[in-house]
Order: C-alpha cells, then sequence, then structure tokens
C-alpha cells in the first residue's frame, strides 16, 4: 500500500534544505568575517526570525497585521530583565519585582522565557482582536503597537522609559541566532504544512469556502496569531542580546516596516519567501547604508552623510513591489515548488492509484434514514418578499433539481438550508434535528455540505490538497485526511492530475474538485449552487456522470440549483419549481417541462397559445 | 448603430459568452431573451464597458467601444438601467434624476419634461430613493436614464420583481418611447412579453445565440422553449 | 461647575481635531475602499511647511501648507495608489504604508530627525474668557475652524454637482461610472479635499505644540483609523461621532485619570475602541466593507 503524499520527498527535502542552507551560508560568512561584519549578519538572521514570525501569522492567513513587532519588543524586554545583573537592573529599572531584577538567566532559558510570555500575550490579544474583521485586524493591531510603545516608554520605573535599557549582556553569536533562525524555518515550514496550517490557509483562499468545509476561521487565526508571537518574541530577545541596548524605539514603526518590507518583497506566502527577502532587504540595507555614510561609489565620487537614504530606498522597494510582483520574489512558492524543480520532474507527486489507499469511507457516514427538510420558509429582504412559505424534502441518494426564472429565490433557499441566512419563519431539520440557524461551518460537521456558483478549489493548492482541506475541516489528523482525500478523488475517477496546483487545470475540472472537497467532509446532503455555470457540453457530461456516482456510491441527497437543463434533466429524479418565492410544481421533469404553469413563469402566458405541445 | 461581433466574455478562467454576433439599427427595438446564466447580463456589461470582451469587437456608431471606460461610453450616449436598478439610496429621487442630465445647459427643461412624463416621481421628488416601491424604482432608473438623452437605451431585465400590473406600467412606457424613436436594446427572462414588444430578438442559452428572428418567426419557434427547459421532444 | 464647562469645551475641542483626522480618511475611504496610512504623513508634511515657510507672515505660511496637503496627496494618488486601485484592501494598504515610510523618511532626509520648534503666533497661546470659563484660543480657532470645514464639506456633498457625483460614487462606484460620473476625477477631489483637511490638522497640531517632527503623524493616522472604525467604515456621520467620541475620551481620561496611570493615557484610549470592536464588528454605526458593485 503506498502512502499518499502531497509532495514528493525531492520537493519537501527542498523546501526545507534550502532555506536551512542560506542561513548556514550566512551563518558561516559570518563567523569568518570582521567583528563588525559578524554584528551585522547576526542582526540580520535576528530580524529573519521576526521576519518568519510574520510569515506564519501573515502569509497563511492573508490578514496583514501590523502590530507582530509588539511581541519583539514584549520579548525583548522580558528577555532583558532576567539577564541584566542585579545591580545593573537596580540602577535601571528601580520599579522591577525583585525577583525578576535578581535573575541572571543564562541566553537560552531567558529566550525560551521570553517566547513563552510573548507567546501568551499574543494569545490574550488575539482572543478580542482576531474575533473582528478581516480589514479591523490591521487596524486593531497597529493600535496594539503603539499601546504597546506607550506603554513601555512611559512606565519609566519598570522599563527604563525612553531611554531604555544598557549593559545587555551580549549573547547572541552569530552561530546561536543561525541555529535558532533554523529553528525558526522549522517550525514555520511544519505549521504550514500540518492540518492546521491548511485550514488557515483555506480562509486566506477563500473565506466562505473556508466556513463551509467546517474550518473555524477564528480559531485558526488564533493559533497564527499565537505562534508569530512566538517567534517575534525570540527574534526580540536574541536581538537584544546581540545589540546590548533596547529602547521603545527598537521594535516600532521603522522596525516594523522594514521587516513587512523584507516579508512582502520575498513572498508573504512561503517561509521561502520569508527568508530570501529577508536576506536581500537586508544585503539592499546595507548597501543602502553605505552610501549614506559617505562611502565612495566606484571610488570616484562621494556622497554624503544622508541618514534616512536607506528607509526611503526601502520604501519605494516595497512601493514597487505592491504594484508590480505583489507575490514577491519567490511568488509565495516554497524552496521546492519552483520551476526548476518541476523540470526536473520531481516536484509533484504521481497521483494515488486507485484501490492503493486502504479503504476509508470520508469521515461521518451516519445510517440512513431522515432527511433534509425545509418548512415552511419564509424570508424577507429590504422590504421585499423573497420566499414565502416555502417547503422542500430531500432525500438520501436522491437528486433534487430546483429551477426558476431568475430572482424565483433559488439562491436565498439555499443559503438559508446551509446558515449562511436565517430565516425569518419556518424550519430547517435535518434527519429530524431542528438546524434553523446554525452556521455553516456546524452544519458541515452535521452533514451539510454546499458549493457555491463557480466553486472552485483553492488555486494555489494541488486539487489532492484541497480536498484534503476539506476532510481536515473535521478536524480529522492531517494522515487521515489525506486518506480521505484520495479515497474520494479515487471513487470519483479524478486521480489524474490531482497533486498539480489547481489553478493551472483547466475549469471543468476544477469545477469537479470543488464538488469533491465538499464531498470530503463525508456529507449525507450536498447542496450545488449551478455547477455546471461555463461548462461546456463534454464537461456538462462528465458532470453528470459523476453526480450520479456520488448518488449511488457515497449515498449523499443532492439538490441542485441549475439553469441548465441538460443536467437537471437526466439526473434529478425530482424537480422542484420555484417562481416568485412560491413553489408552484414539484414533479418529474417530464411532468415539469410539460406543466403550463411552468412554462408560464419562463415564458409568459401568451406562449402557451402559440405553442403547441 | 450598435455592433457586436464574435464577442466572447470570460470571468477568470470561465468563459460564458462564447461568440455573439449581435446588431441594433437606429429606431429599432431589439430583445435577447434566454434563462440564467446565458451570458445575457455579461454581454450587457461588455458593451458598457464594465467588464473587458476577451475577444471580439463591439463598436457604436463606428467608434470601437472595446477598451473604453464606462464613463467614456456613458457620455457616447449609451445609458443602460442595469438588473436590479441600482439607484441611489443614499440620494433623494431629485438627486438621482439630477445625475442622469449630461446635457448641463438644458437641466431645468429635462427636469421638467422627465416629472411631466413620471408623475409619481414629481410626487417623491424630495424623499430618500430608498422610500420608492419596485416599481417606482424602475421608473426612476428609466427616468434617469432617459434624462441624458441616450441615442440607446439599454434595459436589462426591468421586469423583475415586479407585479404584473407594474409590469404592463412599464412596457406602457416603453412603447411610448419606442414611438418615440427611441432606440432600445431589451433583455428578459420573460420571454412572450420581449417577443411581442420587439422587433426582433435572439434567444441565448448558455453563451451562445440558439435562434434569432422577428415577432412572427419566434412565436411558433418551440426552440424557444427547449432554450429555457431544455429537454428534445420525443 | 466651572472646571466641568471648561473640561466639556476641552473635549469638544479634541474631539473637534479628531473628526477632522476621521473625515480625511473617510473620504478616501467611500470613494477607494482604502484606508490611507499615509494620511498621517499628508498631516506632517502641510505642518512641515509652516517651518520651512517661517519667515512668511502666518497667513501666508498657513496657505502654503494648505497647498501643500492637497499637492502631496493629490502626487500620492497619482503616483502609488492609482496602479493599485483595483488590488485588494490588504495590497491597498500595505502600498500605503511605504508610501508613508518614504514620505516620513524623505522629510528626515532633507529637514532632520529631529523636532523643530515653529513660531506660532502669540495670541494663539492666550486665552478669553467666557463668563467664569477660560477657553484657550486654540480651541476656539479648533472648534470654529470645524465648524466652517463641516459647513463647507456639507455645502460641497449637498448643494454641488460635484458632491452629488462623489456622494453617488461612494454608495456605487460602477453606477456612478454608467451615468457619466469620470472615476479619475472624482477619487482625485477626493484626495484633495483629504490633504487639505490633513493641511488644516497639521496647521492645528503645530499651533498646539509648537514643534514638527517627522513621526509626528503616526498618532493622528491612528486615531483617525480607531475613529472611522469605532464610528463605521465609510460614513462621513460616523467618522465624526468617532473623533469625537474618541476625543472626548481622551480629553476627559486626561483630567479624570489618577495621577500614577496619567502617562498610560493613549494607550487607554486606544483599547477602548477594541472593545467596540468586539461587540460590533462593523462599528457603532455599522458600515459596509468594500464598495458596492452594479
Amino acid at each position: 500500500m503506498s502512502r499518499v503524499r502531497f509532495r514528493t520527498p525531492q520537493s519537501a527535502a527542498a523546501s526545507l534544505l534550502i532555506p536551512l542552507l542560506l542561513i548556514t551560508i550566512a551563518v558561516l560568512l559570518g563567523a569568518n568575517g570582521t567583528p563588525s561584519f559578524q554584528d551585522t549578519v547576526t542582526t540580520i538572521l535576528c530580524n529573519l526570525i521576526v521576519v518568519i514570525g510574520l510569515q506564519v501569522f501573515v502569509g497563511n492567513s492573508g490578514v496583514y497585521s501590523f502590530g507582530q513587532l509588539g511581541f519583539a519588543t514584549a520579548g525583548a524586554y522580558v528577555a532583558a530583565f532576567l539577564t541584566l545583573p542585579a545591580a545593573i537592573a537596580l540602577l535601571q529599572t528601580p520599579g522591577l519585582p525583585h525577583f525578576i531584577a535578581d535573575a541572571h538567566l543564562g541566553a537560552l532559558p531567558s529566550t525560551l522565557i521570553a517566547a513563552a510570555i510573548s507567546g501568551l500575550l499574543a494569545i490574550v490579544i488575539g482572543l478580542p482582536l482576531m474575533r473582528t474583521s478581516t480589514l479591523a485586524i490591521p487596524i486593531s493591531t497597529f493600535a496594539f503597537l503603539i499601546v504597546i510603545y506607550n506603554v513601555v516608554a512611559n512606565w519609566d520605573r519598570v522599563t527604563g522609559g525612553n531611554s531604555g535599557l544598557i549593559s545587555i549582556p551580549a549573547t547572541t553569536g552569530v552561530e546561536s541566532a543561525g541555529l535558532w533562525a533554523g529553528a525558526a524555518v522549522v517550525l514555520a515550514l511544519a505549521y504550514k504544512w500540518s492540518a492546521s496550517g491548511y485550514r488557515l490557509q483555506a480562509t486566506r483562499e477563500d473565506e466562505v469556502a473556508a466556513r463551509s468545509i467546517g474550518i473555524g476561521v477564528m480559531r485558526e487565526r488564533l493559533l497564527a496569531f499565537g505562534i508569530s508571537g512566538v517567534l517575534c518574541g525570540v527574534g526580540g530577545a536574541l536581538a537584544v542580546h546581540q545589540s546590548g541596548v533596547l529602547s521603545p524605539v527598537t521594535f516600532y514603526f521603522g522596525a516594523t516596516v522594514t521587516t513587512m518590507t523584507m516579508l512582502v518583497v520575498g513572498g508573504a506566502r512561503s517561509v521561502f519567501g520569508a527568508v530570501i527577502g529577508a536576506l536581500a532587504i537586508a544585503a539592499v540595507n546595507e548597501l543602502l547604508r553605505g552610501v549614506e555614510n559617505g562611502a565612495s561609489l566606484f571610488g570616484a565620487v562621494s556622497i554624503g552623510e544622508a541618514p534616512g537614504l536607506a528607509a526611503i530606498g526601502l520604501g519605494l522597494i516595497l512601493l514597487a513591489t505592491m504594484i508590480a510582483m505583489p507575490n514577491g520574489l519567490s511568488g509565495g512558492r516554497e524552496a521546492g515548488e519552483l520551476p526548476w524543480l518541476q523540470r526536473l520532474g520531481l516536484s509533484a507527486p504521481a497521483p494515488p492509484a486507485a484501490g492503493a489507499v486502504a479503504e476509508s469511507r470520508p469521515v461521518g457516514e451516519r445510517p440512513t434514514d431522515g432527511a433534509l427538510r425545509a418548512e415552511g420558509i419564509s424570508l424577507a429582504f429590504a422590504g421585499l418578499r423573497v420566499l414565502k412559505q416555502v417547503d422542500l424534502t430531500l432525500a438520501p441518494a436522491e437528486a433534487l433539481g430546483l429551477i426558476g426564472p431568475n430572482g424565483a429565490g433559488k439562491t436565498t433557499l439555499v443559503n438559508v438550508l446551509s446558515g449562511f441566512q436565517s430565516p425569518d419563519s419556518g424550519t430547517v431539520s435535518l434527519d429530524g434535528v431542528d438546524v434553523t440557524g446554525r452556521s455553516p461551518n456546524r452544519l458541515a460537521h452535521d452533514g451539510l455540505g454546499r458549493t457555491f456558483q463557480a466553486a472552485l478549489p483553492f488555486p494555489d493548492l494541488s486539487g489532492l490538497e484541497s480536498v484534503a482541506v476539506g476532510a481536515m475541516g473535521m478536524g480529522v489528523s492531517r494522515r487521515r485526511a489525506v486518506a480521505v482525500a484520495a479515497d474520494v478523488l479515487g471513487r470519483l475517477d479524478l486521480l489524474e492530475q490531482a497533486t498539480l496546483p489547481a489553478g493551472t487545470l483547466p475549469p471543468g475540472r476544477r469545477r469537479l474538485l470543488g464538488i469533491a472537497r465538499a464531498l470530503a467532509i463525508g456529507p449525507r446532503y450536498l447542496l450545488l449552487d449551478e455547477p455546471a455555470a461555463g461548462l461546456n457540453e463534454a464537461e456538462c457530461e462528465e458532470l453528470v456522470a459523476i453526480l450520479r456516482n456520488v448518488l449511488s456510491d457515497f449515498g449523499c441527497g443532492i439538490l441542485l440549483i441549475e439553469h441548465d437543463m441538460n443536467i437537471v434533466m437526466p439526473l434529478c429524479s425530482r424537480v422542484q419549481v420555484l417562481d416568485d418565492g412560491e413553489t408552484i410544481r414539484i414533479g418529474t421533469p417530464q411532468e415539469v417541462q410539460a406543466d403550463p404553469a411552468v412554462v408560464e413563469s419562463y415564458l409568459g402566458s401568451s406562449f402557451l397559445a402559440a405553442v403547441d405541445a | 448603430m450598435l455592433e457586436l461581433r464574435e464577442i466572447r466574455v470570460g470571468y477568470g478562467q470561465i468563459e460564458v459568452v462564447h461568440g455573439v454576433d449581435l446588431s441594433v439599427g437606429r429606431g429599432e427595438a431589439i430583445g435577447m431573451i434566454g434563462p440564467n446564466g446565458a451570458g445575457k447580463s455579461s454581454i450587457l456589461r461588455s458593451i458598457c464597458g464594465l467588464v473587458r470582451p476577451s475577444s471580439g469587437r463591439a463598436t457604436f456608431e463606428d467608434r470601437v467601444l472595446t477598451g473604453m471606460a464606462p464613463e467614456q461610453i456613458a457620455q457616447l450616449g449609451l445609458a443602460l438601467v442595469p438588473e436590479g436598478r441600482h439607484i441611489f439610496k443614499t440620494l433623494t429621487v431629485a438627486e438621482n434624476l439630477r445625475l442622469g442630465v449630461r446635457e448641463e445647459a438644458e437641466v431645468g427643461e429635462l427636469m421638467e419634461q422627465t416629472l411631466a412624463r413620471f408623475p409619481i416621481l414629481r410626487e417623491r421628488a424630495a424623499q430618500r430613493a430608498d422610500r420608492l416601491s419596485g416599481g417606482e424604482q424602475q421608473q426612476l432608473a428609466i427616468a434617469r436614464a432617459l434624462l441624458g438623452r441616450p441615442r440607446l437605451l439599454i434595459l436589462d431585465e426591468p421586469s423583475l420583481g415586479l407585479a404584473p400590473k407594474m409590469i404592463d406600467v412599464i412596457y406602457q412606457l416603453l412603447q411610448e418611447l419606442r414611438e418615440e424613436g427611441v432606440t432600445m436594446l431589451l433583455v428578459e427572462q420573460n420571454a412572450a412579453r420581449t417577443i411581442a414588444f420587439c422587433d426582433r430578438c435572439l434567444v441565448l442559452s448558455t453563451g451562445k445565440v440558439r435562434t434569432e428572428g422577428s415577432r412572427e418567426e419566434l412565436q411558433r419557434n418551440p426552440d424557444v422553449l427547449r432554450a429555457y427547459l431544455g429537454g428534445r421532444q420525443p | 461647575m466651572t472646571a466641568l464647562g471648561q473640561n466639556l469645551i476641552d473635549a469638544l475641542a479634541l474631539g473637534s481635531l479628531y473628526a477632522l483626522i476621521a473625515l480625511g480618511i473617510t473620504l478616501v475611504y467611500t470613494v477607494m475602499g482604502m484606508m490611507n496610512f499615509a494620511h498621517g504623513e499628508f498631516i506632517m508634511l502641510a505642518a512641515y511647511a509652516l517651518f520651512v515657510f517661517a519667515d512668511l507672515p502666518f497667513g501666508a505660511a498657513v496657505g502654503c501648507a494648505l497647498l501643500a496637503g492637497i499637492a502631496i496627496a493629490l502626487l500620492a494618488e497619482r503616483v502609488a495608489f492609482r496602479p493599485v486601485r483595483n488590488a485588494d484592501l490588504s495590497a491597498q494598504l500595505v502600498t500605503s504604508l511605504a508610501v508613508a515610510a518614504i514620505l516620513q523618511n524623505v522629510v528626515t532626509v532633507a529637514v532632520d530627525a529631529r523636532a523643530q520648534s515653529v513660531e506660532t503666533p502669540a495670541a494663539i497661546s492666550e486665552s478669553t474668557s467666557i463668563g467664569a470659563i477660560m477657553v484657550p484660543n486654540l480651541e476656539f480657532v479648533t472648534l470654529g475652524l470645524t465648524a466652517i470645514v463641516l459647513a463647507g464639506l456639507g455645502w460641497l456633498l449637498y448643494r454641488t454637482r460635484t458632491g452629488l457625483a462623489m456622494r453617488a460614487a461612494a454608495e456605487n462606484f460602477e453606477m456612478a461610472r454608467l451615468l457619466g460620473v469620470r472615476a479619475n476625477r472624482v477619487i482625485a477631489i477626493a484626495f484633495a479635499i483629504s490633504g487639505a483637511l490633513a493641511a488644516v490638522v497639521g496647521v492645528l497640531i503645530v499651533l498646539q505644540s509648537g514643534q514638527v517632527s517627522p513621526t509626528m503623524g503616526l498618532t493622528p493616522v491612528l486615531v483617525g483609523f480607531v475613529a472611522v472604525v469605532i464610528g463605521g467604515f465609510g460614513r462621513m456621520f460616523g467618522a465624526v461621532i468617532g473623533g469625537l467620541l474618541l476625543g472626548a475620551l481622551s480629553s476627559l481620561l486626561g483630567v479624570y485619570l489618577p495621577d500614577g496611570l496619567a502617562p498610560f493615557r493613549d494607550a487607554i484610549v486606544f483599547t477602548f475602541p477594541v472593545l467596540i470592536l468586539i461587540f460590533r464588528p462593523h462599528g457603532l454605526l455599522g458600515g459596509e466593507i468594500g464598495r458596492a458593485r452594479v
């Protein structure tokens, strides 16, 4: 039995080893250079850790936080307190509790404690912040940054206030910085490739679809925020033990812009991007600083002192990147996902052979009684009655078509069934349990799947990964999720090309992967909203075949909103016609096609008189 | 007047209009009917510059429309009454109308004429537009479009969400306009009415023109029904 | 009683200042859907005009500040923001961050990283009495200017063709374009007004503190963001309310906070909006994120 993988061992190894190699090279260069060069490299490595911290949250969630350096500040101060000799601590921070001031820990313990405290702070801050909306997070994290600055700058007796702290033991060497940076890379990749990481990336790709497969958006963001806080805390602690001084502005606005530039230029979506961004921008920064300090350019012309030029240069680079190259130098890909590996034919694993995985039914198979029932659903919106006392019943293993003219209320009804809208009155029940008003991700756990118009898998993930995320939404382990995904794809005969990035596949195939993803949650009832939109004839036939398979093999009930009758007629045993928020006919496809009321709703009454049956 | 050749429209990687030809002559009323998802709205949006066709050409009186910004196309004299009307809810009725006027010099006269034709709007001129009923909003949207003295009036599903009586009123209005010589392009889901109203209709489904013809030709054509409800009659 | 009256006027004055900042940010938000980080630097640059043109009579220097604010806003729009007009919200936010960083450092390089003092008319630092209350003249100016600005903005938006176009564009940009409203023009005007508002704020801040520094724009822009978020995105009225609330809170805390906590006033003020966001994620008045589409 072959193990199903998302990526080849070569690709995974490359993604892990290449960044580590870059770090190792930096360390070697630093160790063999002048003391001042060594210091520079060490600083760069500490910055790198912070940038990786940024990547873990920003890159995976797609949400920008401007407050991460607040955690670096926290980590730096905590580490400083713990390592300052008692006498010095007394002078600079008289207000510090004795047990902290007297503490004189080594580099490692102080860094670990700093990391823990930053992480804890991140969770505490993140709990309220992650509940706000996607646009409010950048603003509230920005507020957090300023609040931390304010507290630290004004709490003189404890933090040394604006003058900051000095004489912090310089314990960070280039090797230890390199080790921590390597550890950061490993942690970041391990998180990104874990089930949690996948779930978070799903929210970045398509937040609505992610909710519909059971992912708790806030929970995943909070976890990443916490890990990010830990990493930033480590970076801050190490940095402060290299420079020996610390003040409230060390990790404030300027540093925020610099690290953000490093991340964006490198490519926020990948750890590799964070690494090359940090190294590249650091190199550019040094170059610009060299120019600033009056270094000779080509030996002939020398430019006078001009502080701030480097920062302008960086700002321009950030601006140019946002305009021209939003995915950064790495294009958002890990080292093992770049074209060079593809050319060697090593990047995508061979798709798993059908049946190569031990039979694993999708999670959540339940006994086959019951139905999805909507009773008396009414909904008014902006004074308009969109749904008027609509009933609907969907049994397992049956396909029900929902048709009707534009504006009849079909999508609204499906929104109500899947938890995206609440009805004004009426109930929805699933296998006898009242589920009216439950959230989409709760309903996913209850066994209700839904796709959206133009349901598409997550474009940056492979088909296999997208479908596996569906299973991960149910909370299973990554390994089980991958097995479920392979199983689902096998039964739908979609294994070919499953391991390529979904964005590169033709639209018909992507549509089918979107449906497969909804199936991976193991639903008893599947609601499909216009799955055939934009498909050509051949693709439509494929779709019908697959849906027939879903009915017989998976035992799902399918509710289909469709305008394309070539899908509805061959597939559905029953068709329900909505017009103007009301059901006007339920029957077999043939009955509906011939029903005068139905014809009238589409074509108008005078048509009947003109056309003979 | 308006000429579309081989227009293809796509969103991302999905093509929804697969090569459509269309022409509207001066003074004509042309209809596009077909089920939802047929691509009718996409064609209108591409004419008005809201979306760029992936290939093909649209010209209006020999000026190429493809690639122009929506506001420029509006200045050429094309007025779109979009699906769902999209009146400005936070503005008053009068303000909505004011926005439609293109020729500043004639504001007073144009407003007077329009309010005379739409008495209900005169009554509600100072009210916020979201207080109007569906039918009144549709009248407002049409009035607003007319204030620009359009050369071509394009309407996307004007009967959507309206009570039958209201639909009668709207079509009565459109008939008057037609008699005054306004050129029209009309998209509807309700086939019979449109076929009866327009000089010629195109029947679309899944992004292609399935059939087209004059009133007489289409009223007896079973293909029209098939476009909506599919199936091959035995 | 007089103390209370005094405090209330102080609170109102500070709230007005914050409302002006929030208005500038909201204007751009309504037409572009973007929260402009660089707004603080527009304020800063306009303030620096007062420093650069210190030799001119104060009135003339203020005029230069206004021009500077408008000019930099228009320039930033044309060069930096127009290319990313259709990008997603996060990308636009980061772009404005880049612009902010560039502007801040340009000033640092061109002038100095340290604060520079600016002479202000003596009359400003004095106070006038109303009954038993002594009101600093600066507060009169602030309140007066705010009233003028609100009136002027109201007139522009509700009584002119341009203002009508802007309000329409703010509600539904695409529909406005379909009616012939020129996108570039509306956005440019919004930025210009935003720049003018930033200049007014910059002048008021200089009158209060007597100095300028490259980082002086950071706190105001945060204040503005937070006020906008409290009041509800994209609502001009909400921005004013948010600004007034925040200013009132800050001012009253300044008076009534126990001495030990006084330095942490800002920290407390800025945690308060987070609480609001938790219970009302769309702000007090609710607002739409992003813009309506046809």
